[in-house]
Parts: structure tokens; sequence; C-alpha cells
């Protein structure tokens, strides 16, 4: 879960250019990370790389926090297992 | 001659396109010490006007979006002071889709678009929902459309085959694919950028918009080389350290921005031994945009049978949009089916054009006229019978003219094509190959246009910014 998180804050870090230290679980990804719809999807589309996970279009707009996001690639690579 | 300083820059940006104008504005703004070096002898790229016997034409880009409030041009020429200096006009209807059948316009207040959409199509009952879609897409909404093409979406709205042609042209046109090839995210952009809230022109040409970035670059410090083409990216110990100009000069910088075509900045300014081969392979395998062919007319009168000045019409001879792609692709004068029309806002000037191949440079020396006369009666059919008796002055625009002005790849008019597999890529950002080096503008991967390309400079300006923990406002 640990790497999990700190892979996708570097990935948000990466696409926002916003320090690794200023996103922290609970933010939003639309109110606190100015993700708007090119960073929504460069961030998706590189955690899905990352992960080799797909996630579902359906689930993509539930997810709206970092710590969301997380618990989601989580569920996922547990379900890979 | 601009002097160039020999201390370090903070950042050199390759290319005064829009979107390194822009960029380059936020670095300055945000205290850094900018250059940017240019090969053409003024700045814009696609976006320049030039002048012959009297009449002023636009080289390519004709108008702009995103201008709305809260839209990403309007935020940008606030941010940076441009919105007071530039007197920016909005023409309505800001495009006119003319098909055998149908005469659609879209209009500055967009109920009425939705009405008469709603009109000729009473069969199809989600087009006001369509429109509130494409109005304010969440992102979280775009990013559950990653991987769909424009079809996929337009699919999900509508059945009538002929809506859905309407709906599309433009991108046709301005994006260069058609809806089953383009991304969900790109063909969204360009829809809201040129029929949503389209229309937007600069007092003068379009030259004023880069003109007034560039002055604006100045003001705040910056420094503009023009005439000035880059020979190399410097490296030195895995992180960019400057660039060294066609002419010799050697200017040290920390970061290195491209504005410029991606190949060329990998494997002519970099170079193969700087680049990973998994990029090399894949920029071997990258597929560009389509060119253009654009055609140029002074008139010696206003035609009444031409558009409306300032307005965008664009002609359809049939609703195969897939087809007319592929015939893109084998353009010849026989073909000239689909086009965009285009008088400038004084109404003295015409712009025309339709999406070309590069193929090579000796097929467009010999078949630049035979296009362009072809291209004239093409118009005549269409809209203006007695055209040819009130030109004054034409010229034309091949695949290699753009090539030769702005050195984009096969004259590509938008990047990469805009297609699923070469969509938001990071290497096209922020290349891992060194550190420090971005890109900026259509080669990105992420969006295309005027609008696009000024949100683009907006997005590099600012990783760099947080990088540096500087601040622009």
């Amino acid at each position: 879960m640990g790497n999990v998180e700190e892979e996708i804050v570097s990935i948000i870090s990466d696409v926002s250019g916003l320090n690794a230290e200023d996103i922290t679980p609970e933010k939003n990804f639309f109110k606190d990370l100015e993700v708007d719809s090119i960073k929504a999807i460069e961030i998706t589309v590189a955690i899905e790389k990352k992960f080799k996970v797909s996630i579902r279009d359906e689930d993509v707009p539930k997810i709206t926090t970092v710590k969301e996001a997380v618990e989601l690639v989580s569920s996922l690579l547990n379900q890979k297992k | 001659m601009v002097k160039v300083d020999k201390d370090i820059y903070d950042a050199v940006i390759i290319g005064a396109g829009v979107s390194g104008l822009v960029c380059g504005c936020y670095l300055a703004k945000a205290g850094m010490k900018v250059l940017i070096a240019e090969q053409h002898y003024k700045p814009g790229g696609y976006c320049t006007s030039f002048k012959r016997k009297g009449f002023t034409f636009d080289a390519a880009a004709h108008s702009f979006g995103s201008y709305r409030e809260g839209g990403n041009m309007n935020r940008v020429f606030k941010e940076l002071d441009l919105d007071k200096r530039l007197k920016i006009k909005r023409y309505d209807p800001s495009d006119i889709i003319i098909t055998p059948d149908y005469k659609i316009s879209f209009w500055n207040d967009l109920n009425k678009t939705i009405k008469e959409l709603q009109k000729a199509f009473p069969h199809e009952t989600k087009i006001r929902e369509f429109f509130d879609f494409m109005s304010s897409p969440k992102p979280a909404e775009m990013a559950a459309l990653r991987n769909k093409t424009f079809k996929d979406l337009l699919d999900k709205y509508f059945t009538d085959n002929r809506l859905k042609t309407i709906l599309s042209v433009a991108l046709l046109i301005n994006g260069g694919l058609p809806p089953s090839l383009l991304t969900a995210f790109t063909g969204s952009q360009i829809f809201s950028e040129f029929l949503l809230d389209g229309g937007y022109y600069p007092d003068g040409s379009m030259q004023a918009l880069p003109d007034a970035l560039a002055e604006r670059f100045k003001e705040l410090g910056g420094t503009l080389l023009l005439s000035s083409g880059v020979k190399k990216i410097m490296i030195k110990d895995d992180s960019v350290a400057g660039v060294v100009l066609e002419m010799g000069d050697v200017i040290h910088s920390k970061y290195v921005i491209s504005n410029c075509d991606a190949r060329q900045t990998f494997l002519k300014l970099l170079g193969r031994r700087v680049i990973s081969e998994e990029l090399f392979q894949k920029l071997d395998t990258m597929i560009p945009s389509l060119s253009m062919f654009v055609l140029y007319l002074g008139m010696s009168k206003d035609m009444a049978s031409l558009p409306k000045p300032g307005c965008t019409a664009w002609f359809l001879s049939h609703y195969a949009i897939e087809d007319m792609y592929l015939s893109s692709k084998k353009r010849n004068a026989g073909n000239l089916q689909e086009f965009l029309l285009r008088v400038s806002p004084e109404g003295e000037s015409v712009l025309a054009m339709v999406l070309a191949p590069f193929r090579n440079t000796r097929y467009w020396i010999n078949n630049k006229h035979i296009i362009l006369e072809a291209f004239i009666k093409k118009i005549e059919e269409h809209t203006t019978p007695e055209l040819s008796k009130h030109i004054v002055y034409k010229d034309a625009a091949t695949p290699y003219t753009l090539y030769r002005y702005t050195s984009n790849y096969k004259g590509a008019a938008y990047g990469w094509e805009s297609i699923l597999s070469q969509f938001a890529d990071p290497d096209f950002i922020k290349p891992p190959c060194c550190q420090n080096l971005y890109l900026t503008g259509h080669w990105t991967t992420r969006g295309l246009g005027v609008a696009g390309v000024t949100y683009i400079g907006y997005n590099t300006a600012n990783l760099i910014i947080k990088k540096e923990r500087l601040c622009y406002n």
C-alpha cells in the first residue's frame, strides 16, 4: 500500500508539477491539485501503465481524492494476485 | 540585432510559436531570465500573417476560440495583461456548415445553434445534452473517455450519420482526422474551441496575437532572437546545458524548452546518442498529422455570394467523413470535395484550405498551380460562379511551403496525429533522456490549435515555475 501511494503521488507530482509533500491522501484532485481534463487523463493513463492495471471507465469519475485512487489501485492489484 | 547576454540564461525556448511565446511570458513573469530563438524573421509559427499586393493574409491559423470568461485564452491573456492591449472581436455566426441538404450556423448564442440543429434533426433527442457536455466537460468524465474516440462519443448521443458528419467536419479539417480516429479529448477540444466558443479575431490580422505576446515577453525582460535557428541542444552530466545557434553562438541555460518539431528536437538537436533506443524506435513509427493546401486570394470587390466576412464556412459534398479523410491522404486536383473557406474580416482577402499529404517537394512544385486553379473552380462551383473575374492576387501554400516556413516535420499541420496510441505521452512533455528538457506546442500529444497550444505553453511554464518554487502572480 505504501509503495502504491508513493508511486501515485510521484505520478501526480510529475503531471501537475506540485511537490510530492503537498500531495497528501485527503487532497481532492480537482479542488486542491488543479487537475483539469488533460491532467486527469494523463494521471489515469500513467497509473494504468505503471501498475499494469486497467481502471473501468465507470469507476474513473468516482475517484476524487488521492486516497481513493490509492485504494482503487490497491484493490485492482489484489485482484490480479 | 538583439544582443545575446553572455551570462547564463534560466531558460532557452526554441521556436516562437504561440506556445513558446506563452511559455516564455510566464517564465519571464515569474522572474526567470529567458531567451527565445526563432528561425523565422517573425514570431508566430502557424499563427503568422503576410502582406502581398496590399492584401493581408493569415498564413494558416485564421481565428481562435476559448476566449469566453473562464476559457483558456481568456485566462492567459488576462494573466499576461494582453486583454486590454489587443482588440478582439467575435464574429456571429462564427461558423457555417454547408452540405447538400443543410446549412447549419454556429451562433455566439449557443441556444440558437441548438434550436437550429433540433429543427434540422427533429428525431435526434440528445442535441442539448451533447452541447451541455461539450460546453463544460468535467475532468473526471474526460478521463473516463481516455481510451475513446470522438466517434464513440458521438455514437452515445446520435444516430443520424448526417448530423454526426456536420458535427465532425471542423474536426477533420482543423484536427486532421475523422472522428473514428480522433481521440475524444482532442475532438472535444477542437469542437469547443471552433464551434462552441470560436470566431474570435484580433484587430488587424492573426499576426497581432504573436506580436502582442512577443512585445509582452520583451517587456517582461525576455530576449527574442529572430532569424536565429538552433543547431544543437547542449548536454552536460545528463542535463541540458543550453543551445548552439545556427550562426555559432553558444547560449548557456539551465532549462531548454523546445517549441519546434519533436523529431527535430530529438534526432537533430539532441542527436541519436542522447535519446534511448526505445524513443528512437518510437519516433520512427509515430505518425505525423496531415498537412494543408492553403489558397490565398486577393479580391477586387466584396462578393455577396461568399460567406460573411469573419465567418468560417465549411463545404461538404457528401457525408462519408471517413472517405473524406482517405481522399485527403491522396489529395489531388480532382478530389477537392470538402474545404474551409473564409473571407477576412475586412472583406478583401479569401483563405481556403483542404487537408493534404506532404508527398515530396517535387510533387508540390509540379502541382501547386494545377491544384490552385482546380480549387478556385471548386469554389466557383459551390458558391461564387464569378469568383475568378475578381481575383487580383492568387497564391497558395503547399505542405512543402508550410514545412519551409515552420520546419514542422512533413509540414504537419497539427503535430503528431491525435490518435489514441499517440495521446498524452509523457515522453513528449518532459522527455526522460535528460534533465530540464521540456517540450511545448502541438507535438506534445496534448492538444492543438491556437487555444490548445496556448494552454500547453502555460502548462509547460507552470511545471518549471513550480519546480523552481517560483510564482508568476
